[in-house]
C-alpha cells in the first residue's frame, strides 16, 4: 500500500541502497508522502498519524516526541542517517521541521532505535530526501493561506537526466498566531485571543547528486530560520519573549552497490543557534552548536542467507552557550556489528553497538530479534526482540553552570518487546494490514535535575521509570467501484511508572510519569472518487498527569479535522490541486500543557501547482 | 469496510458525547474543606508548578492540626491565584499575596478568603511592606524598582527608581531597610518622601532582613553562587554601621530564609538544616537546631505566638510539598502536605 502511494510522489528510489533498514520483528510506523505532505511540520504529522505523544508548548511553540513514557531526549532525530539532536539539551523542536524538507518519514520503536544510534532509550525518527533520474523538469509551487493571518509558500523545482539530479526547495512560512481561546485562568471565564505569538519562518534545501556504475554521490544542503515570539502562560499577563532558531545542514553522501556489498558513507556538518531574549526579565541569551559527522554503514550479502552489517561512525560535538564557562567539545566514536540470518519463515538478527562518547564507553549495547513467518504466505507474523541502549549525558547536564555534573553515568534502558502482524490480501481490491506490539522497558540512571542544598538545580543519574504497554496499527484500503477507501488507525497504552522516591514523604512513587498519557488514539479516513477526496482525522489524547504525585492532570482532549481536495489537470504536462482543511472541527478548547491554550476551529486553504 | 466506518464514526462521537467539560489542570483530590480562617492560624503561600501552574494558599489550624489546601481557589468558585505566588502580607484584615510572574497582588479577605481586588502593572514583584494604612511599597526583580501602591485604590501610585533586584525589607524609624540584591547594598529609603537616601555595602546577595528586640538589624547574604562567602550581618541603624559580620566557613553553602522570634532574639534560617542562633551570640551555630534528614528544607515560619517552627520541603517541585512543624527546641510536633512548592507562611494577626 505504501508502496503505491509512493509511486505518486515526485521521487522514484532508483538508487536506494543501504537506508537503514531495521529488521522487521521491530516495531515501526512508516508514513506514506500524501500523509506527510498534508501535514504541515513534524510535529503535526507524529500527532495525529502515529501512537507516539507529542508535547505542544501551545500552537507554534516548542514541540517534543517521546516514545512509550521515556523523555524527550530519548527520542533522535536522523536525516538521511544523520543525527539532528541538540548536544547541549539532547532533544528536537518538532515544530521547526516543515514537511516539505523531506520525503519520507519512518519511526523506530523501542530497541530497534540502537540500530540508529545510541540514545534513543524511547525510539527514534527517520528523515530521509530521495533521489530520482531521467524524470525532467519538475516544478511544483505551494500557497496555502490560512486562519490567524497564516501565509505559507512552497516552492519546489527537480530536474533530472540520466546522470544528474538537482533538486530545490523553497519555503517560507509566517503567522500572527493569534487566535481566540476560553481562558478560564480569569476571574471570570472570558474569551481572550492569543498575544506575542509572531511565527515567521523560512528555508531553503538544495541537492545535487551524480549517478555513477553503482550508485550515487551528492551534496544536499539545508538551511533553516525560525523568528518567533512565545507567548504567556493564561496564569500570566504580560511578558516579551522571543526565540530564534537558525539551523544549518550540509551533507555529502556516497552510496552504492558493487558485488555483495552495499555501501554508504555520509558526511556532515550541522550548526544551530539559538537566541532567546526576554525583555521583561532582561535576558538575552545565545547559544551555539556544531556536529561534524562522518558515517561509513555497509551491508555484506553473505552466503547461506547471512547478512553482515558493520556501521562506524565518528562524530565532533561542540556548543557554547551562555550558561557554559567555556566552549565545550567532545569526540563520539560507535561501531555497529550486526549479524542477520534469514531462513524461509524465520529471520533472526543480533546486533551489537559498542560506543564512546567523550570519556565515557559500552563496549555492550546488544540487541537481538526474532521474526517468524506462519501461514501459506507469511501473512501472520510472530516477532520478538530485546536490546539495552544508552543515552549520554548532554553538554547542559555535564557543563551548566551552576549545576552542570562531569560525574554523570549514560542513562541505560533495557527493552523487550513482543508482537504480532497479519496482513490480509483477501483481493487485489482490499489489504488489511493489522500489527499489535506490547513493550516493556526498564529505564534507570535517567538524569533529572533537582534542587540542591546549595540552593541551585543539579542533575543526576536517579530516575528510574518502568514503561509497560501496548501498541496497535491498522491499515486497510478497499476499492468500491470508483471510490478508494483508505482507513489508518492507532492506539497506544503507555504505563510508565516512577520507582524511586527522593524521601519518605515523596508522593510520586509508584505513580505515572508527568504527561505521559495512558491513551493516544488517531484514526485517518480517506474516501477518493476519481480526482476528489476527502479525509478525516481523529486524535485523542487521554488524561495526562500534571503533578508528579498524580494529584493533577490535564483531562483527555479530543480533536477531529477534516480536509477535502480536488485535482484538476490543467494541460497535458501541467496539473493543479485546491484543497480546504477544517482543524479543530467541533470547535474543542483544550491544552495540551497545563495553561497553554490551543487553537479552536480554524481553516487552511491549499493551492498547489505542479509541472512536470 | 463499511461496518468498520460506521464504528470508527460511531466511536467518535461516543467519545464526544462521553466526555464531560473539563478545561485546564483538573484536581483529583482537593476537598472543599475549607470554612473560615481564626487568629493564630498559619496560612502558607506554596508557588505552585514553575512553568505554566498557578500559586495555592493553604491554611493550617496548630490547635486541631487540620490542613486546607486551595483556600484561595475554594473560596472564590475555582479561580486561580497565578503563576509563581511569592510571599503573603497581612494588612489589618487582609491578606495581599503577591504573584511574581503574573507581575500582579491578589488581595483577600483574612477570614473568608474572597478576593477583594487585584493589584495590576507591576514587572516581577517579590515582597510587600505596608509603609501606613495609606501605602504599601513593593520591592521587584527586574524593574529596577520599588512600586508604591495606594491601598485605597488598589493601585501603583508611583515608583522609586532603582537599580536591579530589590528583595526583602521593613520598616523601621520611619525608614525602610531594603535588600538590594544586585548591588549587595543595604538601601535607606524615606518612606515620606519616597526618596533614597542612602545605601550601605553587604555581602553578596542580601536577601532576608530581620529586626531584633534591640533594634538592630540582621542582614543574610548567601553568597551567590559558588561567588563568596555567605555572610549574616548585625547592622546598626542608629549610625548607620555593620556592628558585626559573621563569616559561614563555605564558599559553598547558601543559607537563607532569615526569621525572628516575636520577642526578637532568637534568629532562625536555613542552611542545608535548621539553625537557631541567640542574637548575643559571638559566632555562628555549629548544631542545627533540626537535621535535613534527607530533606531539601526551601520556607520557613516562626509562629509568633508560640516559637513553633515550620518548614517546608517542596520534595520535587511538582507535587505536594510537606510541611514539619516543631517545638523551639527542635522536637516534631507534625508533619502534613500542603501545596506544589511551599515558600512562604503568615501567622495570622
Amino acid at each position: 500500500m505504501y508502496a503505491q502511494t509512493q509511486k505518486d510522489t515526485l521521487s522514484i528510489n532508483t538508487v536506494e541502497v543501504v537506508a537503514n533498514r531495521i529488521p522487521e520483528a521491530y516495531k515501526k510506523t512508516a508514513f506514506d508522502s500524501l500523509t506527510i505532505n498534508e501535514a504541515v511540520n513534524l510535529s503535526e504529522l507524529l500527532q495525529e498519524h502515529s501512537p507516539v505523544f507529542v508535547k505542544n508548548y501551545g500552537s507554534g511553540g516548542l514541540s517534543t516526541v517521546s516514545f512509550r513514557g521515556t523523555g524527550a531526549s530519548h527520542t533522535k532525530v536522523l536525516w538521511n542517517d544523520i543525527n539532528l539532536n541538540s548536544p547541549m539539551n539532547g532533544q528536537i523542536d518538532f515544530s521547526l521541521y516543515p514537511t516539505i524538507f523531506f520525503n519520507n518519514a519512518e519511526l523506530h520503536h523501542g530497541a530497534s532505535g540502537l540500530i540508529d544510534g545510541s540514545g534513543s532509550l524511547g525510539g527514534s525518527v527517520h528523515l530521509s530526501n530521495s533521489t530520482s533520474y531521467n524524470r525532467g523538469l519538475k516544478i511544483g509551487l505551494q500557497q496555502a493561506i490560512g486562519s490567524f493571518n497564516t501565509y505559507t509558500t512552497a516552492l519546489k523545482v527537480g530536474s533530472s537526466n540520466k546522470k544528474w539530479f538537482t533538486e530545490t526547495q523553497l519555503y517560507f512560512n509566517t503567522s500572527k498566531n493569534n487566535f481566540k481561546y476560553l481562558n478560564n485562568a480569569l476571574q471570570e471565564e472570558t474569551i481572550s485571543t492569543q498575544n506575542n505569538a509572531n511565527i515567521k519562518q523560512y528555508g531553503f534545501q538544495q541537492a545535487i547528486y551524480k549517478k555513477n556504475k553503482s550508485g550515487e554521490v551528492g551534496v544536499r544542503l539545508w538551511y533553516f530560520n525560525s523568528d518567533r515570539m512565545l507567548p504567556p502562560t493564561m496564569q500570566v499577563n504580560v511578558n516579551d519573549e522571543n526565540q530564534k532558531d537558525e539551523s544549518l545542514r550540509a551533507l555529502f553522501e556516497w552510496k552504492g552497490l558493487s558485488g555483495n556489498l552495499k555501501y554508504k558513507w555520509v558526511n556532515a556538518l550541522i550548526k544551530d543557534q539559538l537566541i532567546y531574549t526576554n525583555t521583561l526579565a532582561q535576558i538575552n541569551s545565545k547559544s551555539n552548536s556544531h556536529l561534524i559527522s562522518s558515517k561509513l554503514l555497509t551491508r555484506y550479502y553473505l552466503k547461506n542467507n547471512f547478512i553482515l552489517t558493520n556501521n562506524i561512525s565518528i562524530t565532533h560535538e561542540s556548543a557554547k552557550a551562555d550558561g557554559y564557562n567555556n566552549q565545550h567539545n567532545r569526540q563520539n566514536y560507535t561501531w555497529l556489528l550486526g549479524i542477520t540470518k534469514n531462513l524461509n519463515r524465520l529471520n533472526i538478527d543480533v546486533f551489537n553497538r559498542f560506543n564512546r562518547t567523550g570519556e565515557n564507553t559500552r563496549l555492550f549495547s546488544p540487541s537481538i530479534s526474532v521474526n517468524y513467518g506462519l501461514l501459506k504466505h507469511k501473512q501472520l507474523k510472530i516477532k520478538a526482540n530485546t536490546g539495552i541502549n544508552y543515552n549520554f549525558p548532554t553538554f547542559n547536564d555535564l557543563y551548566w553552570n551552576p549545576g552542570g555534573n562531569t560525574s554523570l553515568k549514560p542513562e541505560e534502558a533495557q527493552m523487550v518487546e513482543f508482537g504480532v502482524s497479519y496482513d490480509h490480501l483477501k483481493s487485489t481490491h482490499t489489504t488489511i494490514q493489522f500489527e499489535a506490539t506490547s513493550f516493556y522497558s526498564y529505564v534507570y540512571n535517567w538524569i533529572i535535575w533537582q534542587p540542591t542544598l546549595e540552593g541551585y538545580w543539579s542533575p543526576s543519574n536517579i530516575k528510574e521509570v518502568e514503561n509497560k504497554g501496548i501498541e496497535l496499527s491498522v491499515k486497510m484500503k478497499t476499492k468500491i467501484n470508483k471510490l478508494t477507501l483508505i482507513a489508518n488507525a492507532n492506539y497506544s497504552y503507555t504505563a510508565s511508572t516512577n520507582l524511586k522516591a527522593k524521601n519518605e514523604f515523596d508522593n510520586a512513587l509508584d505513580k505515572q510519569l508527568l504527561y505521559v498519557p495512558y491513551h493516544k488514539i488517531n484514526y485517518t479516513i480517506r474516501a477518493s472518487i476519481k480526482s476528489f477526496s476527502v479525509n478525516y482525522n481523529y486524535n485523542y489524547t487521554g488524561l495526562r498527569y500534571t503533578s508528579s504525585d498524580n494529584n493533577w492532570y490535564l483531562p483527555a482532549n479530543f480533536t477531529s479535522d477534516i480536509g477535502l481536495s480536488k485535482k484538476l489537470k490543467t494541460s497535458k504536462k501541467s496539473s493543479c490541486n485546491i484543497s480546504f482543511k477544517v482543524n479543530n472541527l467541533f470547535n474543542q478548547d483544550y491544552q495540551s500543557i497545563a495553561w497553554r491554550p490551543m487553537p479552536g476551529r480554524n481553516y487552511l486553504g491549499t493551492l498547489t501547482f505542479l509541472f512536470n | 469496510m463499511k461496518s468498520l466506518i460506521y464504528i470508527s464514526i460511531a466511536f467518535t462521537f461516543f467519545l464526544l458525547s462521553c466526555s464531560k467539560k473539563e478545561l485546564g489542570p483538573q484536581c483529583v483530590d482537593c476537598p472543599n474543606d475549607f470554612t473560615e480562617t481564626e487568629l493564630s492560624d498559619v496560612l502558607i503561600v506554596n508557588e505552585g508548578p514553575f512553568m505554566t501552574g498557578s500559586g495555592t494558599v493553604s491554611l493550617y489550624k496548630p490547635s486541631n492540626q487540620t490542613i486546607s489546601n486551595n483556600v484561595y481557589f475554594q473560596a472564590n468558585a475555582g479561580n486561580n491565584l497565578g503563576n509563581i505566588a511569592q510571599s503573603i502580607t497581612q494588612i489589618d484584615n487582609k491578606a495581599y499575596i503577591v504573584i511574581n510572574n503574573a507581575s500582579k497582588i491578589e488581595i483577600a479577605d483574612i477570614n473568608n478568603f474572597t478576593s477583594l481586588g487585584t493589584i495590576t502593572g507591576f514587572n516581577s514583584p517579590r515582597y510587600m511592606l505596608p509603609i501606613n494604612t495609606n501605602k504599601a511599597y513593593v520591592t521587584d526583580l527586574y524593574s529596577n524598582s520599588i512600586q508604591i501602591v495606594d491601598l485605597n485604590s488598589n493601585s501603583i501610585s508611583g515608583s522609586i527608581p532603582l537599580s536591579g533586584w530589590t528583595e526583602e525589607l521593613l520598616l523601621h524609624n520611619d525608614t525602610v531597610y531594603a535588600c538590594d540584591v544586585t548591588n549587595n547594598n543595604l538601601l535607606l529609603l524615606n518612606p515620606n518622601t519616597n526618596t533614597l537616601v542612602d545605601s550601605v555595602k553587604l555581602g553578596v546577595q542580601p536577601l532576608d532582613i530581620v529586626k531584633d528586640q534591640n533594634n538592630k538589624l540582621w542582614i543574610m547574604c548567601n553568597g551567590g553562587i559558588n561567588e563568596a562567602n555567605p555572610k549574616l550581618i548585625r547592622f546598626n541603624p542608629t549610625n548607620r554601621t555593620i556592628e558585626h559580620t559573621f563569616v559561614f566557613p563555605s564558599i559553598a553553602e547558601s543559607p537563607g530564609n532569615l526569621k525572628i522570634n516575636a520577642t526578637g532574639d532568637q534568629l532562625y534560617f536555613i542552611n542545608s538544616n535548621v539553625y537557631k542562633m541567640n542574637i548575643s551570640s559571638n559566632s555562628l551555630p555549629t548544631l542545627p537546631l533540626i537535621t535535613n534528614n534527607n530533606n531539601i528544607y526551601y520556607g520557613l515560619g516562626i509562629d509568633p505566638t508560640n516559637e513553633e517552627v515550620y518548614v517546608s520541603d517542596a520534595i520535587d517541585y511538582v507535587q505536594n510539598g510537606v510541611i514539619f512543624r516543631y517545638t523551639p527546641s527542635g522536637a516534631l510536633i507534625d508533619q502534613f502536605t500542603a501545596g506544589i512548592i511551599p515558600r512562604d507562611f503568615l501567622f495570622i494577626q
